[in-house]
């Protein structure tokens, strides 16, 4: 009997410890790239050097990148849950006939290859005469992540005690009034939590982005990901340890500046 | 015992007005649903605590809501206080709601959520404030102001929830299960002072609940409602002793239905006896009386006017209920403390029933 | 001495760039026109945007808009026809063959379009070429020599048994130097390119090897002794020179792979003189040597004189480029999702 317990003990941390591994150890191996003075992925390290990082940042086809996917992101996450916060409350408040086809509708780019999302609006933009201006590139980043601010918000209503509302109306709180004083402040956590998914599925989108880029206007993940093709080095282990940095940085302030800290349970 | 929240030295910091509550011919359907109210009236007189009773799906919470303005009827007329607000948004209803969750707004400490009536209201800062406190005094919970529903007591969010609706000092105060998820201790007590606190605002107070028990220990009058239909309106001890209906008897307290023929202004059994009654001329057909386990009693067998066996007993302090399974194979309830020597009986007991006719209701068809 | 060349090499684009104004045609001049081309990243990609294309926008009054960012096909298909995404498109062989396939470029490039195309090389605008070849490079055997590996000199040198798991080859489906050198296994083994039972054998017998996608990869693994030998591009050797690797490039006798850099035009392109004015302007000698010596490419352009260090590696005597071997592509292309099939069960088991 104490043996059982102990193996169930073993076997749960055992367990817990190879999903902590398996998620930490690709970002373990390029931290080691990133300062290991080898052109190439070696392990054991021969040394230490931060000359990848220095390459990094001296180059301005990844500084550029850098910014843009930063400034593209930081739009998707306005966008997203403006248009994602919105869209869940019409669906699951507005009494609109077919709610459910657009809810499928609006989740339906989670389903479709991100690459095809990105075709396609590649084709649309060229056949409207648009071009591929970078406001195409945050639409077609938002289009990918609206459904993340979306399911993150539905959870959040779908718990929601609209007596809340009741409450707050019976108190002499018009509609409008009891949106912004209840349901806003209450939705928030699951609208931000949505956000900044968002933000992180538009700084790492890489197939949405392959076709809606232009020439000298291209996003980290492009960069890099062409950048690998010819010269495979620490550069972009450090790139990548950079974006890992900033993403971390993004979220974190999000967290603190905003409130992610639920007092509703998601 | 903590304490009570109506502190005597503390007087009430708010004495609204009441207003008396009409509903007239209320109906109302959901989607797809059969109706949920049937044509209710009903007319409540300010300052009075009027509970609604019947079970679930009744139509109960529905009249409450309707009142409240969370819903609109589909037929009817709601007046308040000489003024018809059918038509009239939630937000100006000025009615006090209490839900039986609470409601506190998760986000806003125990001092907001009190004062958002009032700052609904744009009253000064410095007013809202002070009746706060006043509110929250008369509840009991002054330095419990800035915490959050999260960190108090399920008693401790009742008073929340009850300050935050009298403190806008609403001239109707709808409850609805209030006291629904209080463990039975805290609940009596908060009965107790619900009832005082509402006599001290002279608020007229409408009451949803699906205890009997509860409706009859607070309520001056109670509306006994089934299958979205109003059964019967009275006070409790009307409710009680003179219940109209199969349904009301059947659900307000144990009581125990004698099925019959009437003929003649009597009530006979299967077996032709007639079963003690008030008279009623004019019924002709089948009928039924109700008898209460207290107003039943036991004899040896033949001088009952039923007889069986005792099945269960069920030691109540001081009173002891029977369960007796009669010869016709119906069972029937006793409550017995008054027997010879009060010594209990034994299960297996062949024992006689009888009650006075005064003692038994009629029924209606 | 690096310093010292570079002077000289600007030196030398400057009177390019002050010598061709004269001849290019007054109607490209003083128009503000935009050139959409395909260019490769890496070190190549940093010459170009730093030099070559500066230099180009400046003598022809335009602007280049280089596209860096794969994948160049499908996004020149998507786009219309009668307003392609590029004006020129750069790519490896094999994409030229799918590309004029679905009508994105021109078949034939010839001198009276491009007039440097009378000094190239034949095998740049060979009848295995749609449009014009502006640089090879040499497919043969990268190896390590610090493993006591005997330098190889024959492409059955990858299959010897010590070398088993120490391979390296490329993921076929994905990669033209695989699909080149498998074709290269048929005509060793059997009766040329096309013998694919001949190639499938050959495949067969060189697993256990290591397979990747880019050409990067393949380097970095050598460097790292991950594979000691393995199909790669000369230029993919020659890039480290004088960064003291253990590598080595060496041509197998049965003849070196081409792995050409080919300029095509779109039919639809709205600027088509400056889109030949540019092909003709990377093949001429002073741009052919500066690319030539940036990347290791051996030039197409006869006329281009390279520096002694870079003269005795690339490809860029008649002699020479007589080793290079040009695979049918068009034929490949049209078997290629019957052989992805096949390879893909060969080197899975």
């Amino acid at each position: 009997m104490r043996a059982k317990v102990d193996l169930g003990v073993i076997a749960y941390f055992g367990l817990n410890g190879a999903i902590v591994f398996f998620l930490l150890a690709p970002i373990a191996i390029v931290s080691v790239f990133a300062v290991n003075p080898t052109p190439y992925i070696s392990f054991p390290p021969v040394g230490f050097t931060l000359a990848w990082f220095a390459k990094f940042f001296a180059n301005p086809d990844f500084i550029n990148a850098l910014w843009l996917s930063l400034k593209v992101a930081a739009a998707v996450l306005v966008l997203s849950m403006l248009i994602g916060a919105t869209a869940a409350l019409a669906l699951v408040r507005g009494n609109l006939p077919g709610a459910r086809l657009a809810t499928a509708l609006f989740m339906s780019p989670l389903m479709l290859p991100a690459i095809l999302t990105g075709l396609a609006l590649f084709q649309i933009y060229l056949l409207a005469g648009i071009g591929r201006p970078i406001w195409g590139l945050v639409m077609g980043h938002t289009v990918v992540a609206v459904p993340y601010v979306i399911r993150t918000t539905l959870a959040v209503l779908h718990n929601f005690d609209r007596r809340l509302e009741e409450a707050a109306a019976a108190l002499g709180a018009d509609p409008a009034r009891v949106f912004l004083e209840v349901t806003l402040p209450l939705i928030r956590p699951g609208v931000i939590a949505g956000g900044i998914f968002a933000f992180i599925v538009s700084f790492d989108q890489f197939p949405v982005s392959l076709f809606l880029v232009v020439p000298k206007g291209e996003t980290l993940p492009v960069v890099l990901f062409n950048y690998m093709k010819f010269d495979l080095d620490g550069a972009i282990a450090a790139a990548s340890m950079v974006s890992i940095a900033l993403a971390l940085t993004v979220v974190i302030l999000l967290e603190w500046r905003i409130g992610l800290r639920a007092y509703l349970k998601l | 015992m903590p304490p009570s929240p109506v502190n005597p030295l503390n007087p009430p910091a708010v004495l609204p007005g009441s207003a008396s509550v009409r509903l007239q011919g209320l109906s109302k359907s959901f989607a797809g649903t059969i109706k949920a109210l049937d044509r209710v009236s009903l007319d409540i007189g300010a300052g009075e605590f009027f509970a609604l009773l019947g079970p679930s799906g009744c139509g109960k919470t529905t009249t409450l809501r309707l009142v409240a303005g969370f819903e609109t009827p589909d037929e009817g007329r709601i007046v308040v206080g000489g003024r018809d607000v059918t038509e009239m948004p939630v937000h100006r209803r000025d009615m006090g709601v209490i839900f039986q969750s609470y409601a506190l707004f998760p986000h806003r400490t125990v001092a907001e959520n009190v004062g958002f009536g009032l700052r609904m209201r744009k009253i000064p800062r410095q007013e809202i404030d002070r009746r706060v406190s006043a509110a929250l005094a008369q509840v009991a919970l002054t330095g419990l102001e800035g915490r959050r529903p999260a960190q108090l007591s399920g008693g401790q969010q009742q008073r929340v929830a009850l300050a935050r609706a009298i403190v806008i000092e609403p001239p109707v105060l709808l409850c609805d299960e209030p006291l629904g998820a209080l463990d039975r201790r805290l609940r009596q007590q908060m009965q107790f002072e619900l009832k005082q606190l509402q006599k001290q605002l002279g608020v007229t107070l409408l009451f949803v609940t699906h205890d009997q028990e509860e409706a009859l220990a607070l309520s001056d009058r109670i509306a006994v409602m089934n299958a979205g239909r109003i059964e019967q309106v009275g006070a409790p001890a009307e409710i009680y002793e003179r219940p109209r209906t199969r349904f009301v008897a059947d659900f307000v307290g144990e009581i125990n239905i004698v099925d019959g023929t009437w003929s003649g202004g009597r009530l006979l059994a299967a077996d032709g006896r007639a079963m003690p009654a008030p008279p009623a001329a004019g019924r002709d057909g089948p009928g039924a009386i109700a008898i209460r386990p207290e107003r039943t009693m036991m004899t040896a067998p033949p001088a009952g006017l039923l007889s069986g066996r005792i099945v269960t007993t069920n030691y109540l302090g001081g009173q002891t209920l029977y369960r007796i399974a009669v010869d016709s194979g119906a069972s029937i309830l006793v409550k017995d403390g008054r027997g010879e020597g009060n010594s209990v009986r034994a299960i297996g007991e062949r024992v006689g029933v009888l009650w006075r006719a005064e003692d038994a209701v009629v029924l209606e068809a | 001495m690096r310093k010292s060349q570079t002077t000289r090499r600007q030196v030398l684009l400057a009177a390019a760039v002050s010598g061709a104004a004269v001849a290019v045609p007054a109607v490209l001049r003083g128009q503000s026109s935009v050139l959409k081309i395909t260019t490769w990243g890496g070190k190549w990609g940093e010459i170009m945007k730093g030099k070559v294309l500066p230099a180009f926008e400046q003598e022809f009054k335009c602007s280049v808009e280089a596209d860096q960012a794969f994948p160049y096909l499908p996004k020149l298909q998507a786009s219309p026809k009668t307003d392609p995404l590029y004006d020129v498109l750069h790519s490896n062989s094999n994409e030229q063959w799918q590309a004029v396939e679905l009508g994105l470029v021109e078949r034939k490039i010839t001198a009276k379009e491009v007039p440097n195309i009378a000094d190239v090389f034949p095998y740049a605008v060979s009848d295995k070429i749609v449009g014009v070849s502006i640089f090879t490079s040499a497919v043969g055997l990268g190896f390590r020599t610090d493993k006591g590996l005997v330098p190889p000199t024959s492409w059955n040198d990858l299959a010897a048994p010590t070398l088993a798991g120490q391979r390296g080859g490329y993921l076929i489906p994905v990669n033209s130097l695989g699909q080149a050198h498998l074709m290269m296994l048929g005509r060793i083994h059997g009766k040329g390119f096309e013998d694919l039972d001949a190639a499938y054998k050959a495949l067969e017998a060189l697993k256990p090897i290591k397979l990747f996608d880019f050409t990067g990869q393949m380097e970095k693994a050598l460097l790292s002794a991950e594979v000691t030998m393995g199909v790669l591009h000369d230029s993919g050797i020659f890039r480290y020179d004088g960064q003291n690797q253990p590598i080595e490039f060496a041509a197998p006798k049965e003849g070196v792979l081409a792995l050409e850099q080919v300029l095509n035009v779109t039919p639809g392109s709205k600027v088509k003189e400056l889109a030949f004015a540019y092909i003709d302007y990377m093949l001429r000698p002073q741009v052919q040597k500066e690319l030539a010596e940036g990347v290791w490419y051996s030039p197409s352009n006869k006329k281009v004189r390279l520096e002694p260090k870079y003269d005795g590696k690339l490809f860029n005597t008649e002699a020479k480029v007589a080793q290079l071997l040009q695979v049918p592509w068009q034929w490949y292309n049209a078997k290629k999702d019957e052989i992805d099939a096949r390879v893909q069960r060969i080197l899975k088991g």
